[in-house]
């Protein structure tokens, strides 16, 4: 008894879909999504399927834009949070990079450092908040070393994984070839292991914009999640899921810079 | 088992002395023992190894070292380049020049089997990079590259500005054997650098490695365990039994003085051939199963 032959096409196991067609899915999801939430929202607000306090409707969402942009708070806030999280992270790689790399190469001192990354690493994120707040105050040098802390240990430990990867191979070739330590450091490990940091960097660049709204939700004068936590106040729901749309689209945009330049930076890596 | 063999500090007749002092051999083992771990689970690499290569003036020899996979060939390939684990031995001396072996250095050019090319520098510069390590000036070193670059059969126009990535596999081994030979060591380690192309483009690159060595004047040390291309490129072959390895056997055999398509073809080529492959075949322990060729 013959197998049916798998089915070709859109249900062919393992096969991307063709581009367009792969994006047209994703169109299709959102679509049924806005239909779902539309559907929900419809009508007079008393006669809706869920309450507009819950859940406003998509027009709603949009036109409440207007009134968000006009009080200037949204742009002030956009430029307030990411200027945190840039800053904060940008310090947590210039810290982190050189000192992981350095811990891959020379294990010794790895191994001396191990300790203070392992307790770093494992206390929660959030109970950071108040030493930061009691050391740095509660302005913004609290948010930008409330981020380099939360994110320097996984920064760290990603460089030191990377150059630990590296292929003794090129090593031993790099020796056979007259390379010092230094040499071999600077010339093979280092730049072998740069692709990797940098695609690190790129996902734990999206766990450290989710630290940021925790610090700003705790405590903050502006920023994105200060923002998130007025709405909440004021009741306006429309503005909550604006800022949250707003968020998604931020850190995906910035995600796709940094791919960009990826692909710019190693040109001889095929696979970003 | 494997009999002590014609004791290979016994090495065929002594070149006449050209002249002026003697030389120091190129290199010289002298009863070297590498042993990884201690007690129970010790396990013996090579297993008291003594061997001498003179130095002949003007003309390197070609010593291909043939055995087994796991008979500690590459463990004397790296004891030469100075290469941990391996290095040091754990008994016995192994002598370079005369003097012990302390470290890597680029007077003993190494090519694996494994694609080792540098995969952030374009063919160029990866050719560069031991004379880049030795401060030779960016214009100066780009120079020799190409030249290098022509002289193992990649095209300077086409290929000095590509990425590994771009290059196939023989490409690929053609600039690690470059990137050694630009810097002209005195000795050449290659360890198994064809086992991992087909057939046709392993021809030509024996033919390639026979044409620069005969330029370069170095000893060449060439792991394989392919029989025939040991006989096609060695003025000597070393038989090594398997684990832990020994040198069982020092051979002659005849230079490759002919394209290797036309002289693997030969009669009293196979003949050679095939009485090794008897050898090798006869050291193999009985569990082992059939040889691998």
């Amino acid at each position: 008894m013959a197998r049916k032959p798998l089915p070709p096409g859109l249900f062919a196991l393992r096969q991307p879909p063709p581009l367009l067609v792969g994006k047209g899915l994703g169109a299709a999801c959102i679509a049924a999504v806005l239909l779902a939430w539309t559907a929900a929202t419809a009508g007079a607000p008393e006669s809706r399927l869920v309450s507009p306090v819950l859940l406003p409707s998509p027009l709603e969402v949009v036109t409440s834009a207007r009134s968000l942009l006009a009080e200037g708070s949204l742009l002030e806030a956009v430029v307030a949070t990411l200027r945190r999280v840039l800053l904060g992270f940008l310090l947590s790689a210039v810290v982190g990079v050189p000192l992981g790399m350095a811990a891959g190469s020379w294990r010794a001192f790895g191994a001396f450092i191990a300790p203070v990354v392992l307790v770093l690493r494992n206390i929660p994120v959030a109970a950071l908040i108040p030493l930061t707040i009691l050391w740095f105050g509660i302005d913004e040098s609290q948010k930008v070393m409330f981020i380099f802390i939360a994110t320097v240990p996984f920064v760290f430990s990603d460089a030191a994984a990377s150059v630990i990867a590296i292929n003794d191979r090129y090593v031993d070739t790099a020796q056979t070839l007259g390379a010092s330590s230094a040499q071999v450091v600077t010339k093979v490990l280092v730049p072998l292991a740069m692709p990797g940091v940098f695609t690190s960097l790129r996902s734990l660049f999206g766990i450290a914009f989710g630290y940021i709204m925790l610090a700003e939700l705790v405590n903050a004068k502006y920023g994105l999640g200060y923002l998130l936590s007025m709405s909440q106040r004021r009741g306006h729901t429309d503005h909550i899921f604006l800022v949250l749309v707003l968020i998604g689209l931020l850190a995906w945009g910035i995600d796709r810079a940094l791919a960009f330049f990826q692909r710019g930076l190693f040109p001889y890596r095929n696979d970003s | 088992m494997s009999q002590p063999a014609q004791q290979p500090g016994t090495k065929a007749p002594a070149p006449p002395a050209a002249g002026a002092a003697p030389r120091p051999p190129v290199v010289e083992f002298r009863g070297v023992t590498k042993r990884f771990g201690e007690g129970r689970t010790a396990l013996t690499a090579v297993r008291d190894v003594s061997f001498v290569v003179e130095d002949l003036p003007g003309k390197g020899e070609f010593i291909a070292l043939l055995g087994p996979s796991g008979c500690g060939k590459s463990t004397l390939l790296r004891l030469i380049a100075g290469l941990g684990p391996q290095h040091p031995p754990t008994e016995g001396e192994v002598l370079v020049d005369g003097g012990p072996v302390a470290g890597p250095g680029a007077d003993r050019g190494m090519v694996f089997q494994d694609y080792t090319s540098f995969d952030h520098r374009t063919v160029e510069d990866n050719i560069a990079f031991g004379l880049e390590c030795r401060g030779m000036p960016a214009r100066e070193r780009r120079e020799v590259a190409r030249e290098w670059i022509r002289r193992v059969g990649l095209s300077v126009d086409a290929d000095a500005r590509k990425y590994p990535h771009e290059l196939s596999g023989g490409m690929r081994q053609r600039v690690a054997i470059a990137r050694s030979l630009a810097l002209r060591p005195r000795i050449i380690l290659m360890d198994e650098p064809f086992g991992a192309l087909d057939p046709g483009t392993r021809l030509n690159m024996q033919d390639l490695v026979v044409q620069l060595w005969r330029d370069l004047e170095a000893t060449v040390f060439f792991v394989t365990h392919s029989v025939e291309e040991a006989v096609y490129l060695g003025d000597r072959v070393y038989v090594l039994s398997p684990s832990p390895g020994t040198i069982v056997r020092q051979l002659e055999v005849p230079p490759p003085n002919r394209p290797a398509r036309v002289m693997q073809r030969e009669r009293e080529f196979l003949d050679v051939v095939f009485q090794i492959r008897d050898l090798v075949e006869s050291l193999e322990p009985p569990e082992a199963g059939p040889a691998t060729p």
